[in-house]
């Protein structure tokens, strides 16, 4: 699946969900693995950035 | 044609009940079907299937087949395999709907259906790389200080042993046993 879920954590870092092949959306993987009340936003892999040198710094906007 | 039908049928005559089997409906029908040892007034329990077939649940688990020895066998009830680095992929997984990467050397494995309680054994493991012993810490990354075991998902840390920082291993394995 080419498709990514990202959301905030509450330090204003972001958390990206990796899905995997099981027979779920990634709707639904996002209703199911996204903690509860967390705005979510879905989005090609490719948009995620390949360097993580500076992971813990990445923000959403 | 007739049919029979019968709460229990018993497979064996012998004197000795350990020498026979019953096949039987429990007295509180759940759907499931019951095979145990003994005569059919009192069998133990030894295998249970449901409507797919599949054994759900049985007293006492049983070696695999393939088993050395008579030691029980217990397969893992989710695993992962997956990469840290670069995009973080999924390679391969069991019982999983997705990977959390939280932070550098921070992630979660979220499981399709939930642990029965958090008391189960995860194993962890990376192969080393780059002249470095890498191991798992109990610490996480930033923002997880220590390691958590929910019955939907468990998340944990990879440190380097050299130095103790947090670092985005190529190989992440986790299985857990329950």
């Amino acid at each position: 699946m080419n498709k990514r879920i990202v959301y905030k954590n509450d330090d204003g870092t972001i958390a990206i969900i990796v899905p995997a092949e099981c027979g779920l959306t990634i709707e639904e993987i996002a209703a199911k693995d996204v903690p509860a009340g967390k705005e979510h936003w879905i989005v090609d892999a490719s948009e995620i950035p390949s360097d993580r040198t500076f992971r813990n710094a990445w923000e959403w906007q | 044609m007739s049919t029979v039908k019968s709460k229990k049928l018993q497979v064996g005559t012998d004197a000795s009940a350990s020498n026979n089997f019953t096949i039987y409906q429990p007295a509180v029908p759940d759907g499931t079907l019951r095979v145990g040892v003994g005569n059919a007034d009192s069998p133990t329990e030894i295998a249970r299937f449901d409507a797919t077939g599949m054994i759900s649940g049985g007293a006492t688990p049983d070696a695999l087949s393939t088993a050395t020895g008579s030691a029980p066998s217990y397969s893992a009830r989710a695993w992962a395999n997956f990469s840290g680095t670069g995009t973080p992929t999924l390679r391969s997984s069991g019982n999983v709907t997705s990977i959390t990467d939280h932070g550098t050397g921070d992630y979660s494995i979220n499981f399709t259906t939930s642990m029965p309680d958090v008391n189960y054994c995860a194993n962890v493991t990376i192969p080393a790389e780059n002249h470095y012993c890498t191991g798992i810490g109990t610490g996480g990354g930033v923002g997880s200080p220590t390691s958590s075991y929910g019955t939907s998902a468990f998340r944990t840390g990879t440190i380097r042993s050299q130095g103790g920082a947090v670092f985005d291993p190529a190989y992440i394995n986790i299985a857990i046993f329950r």
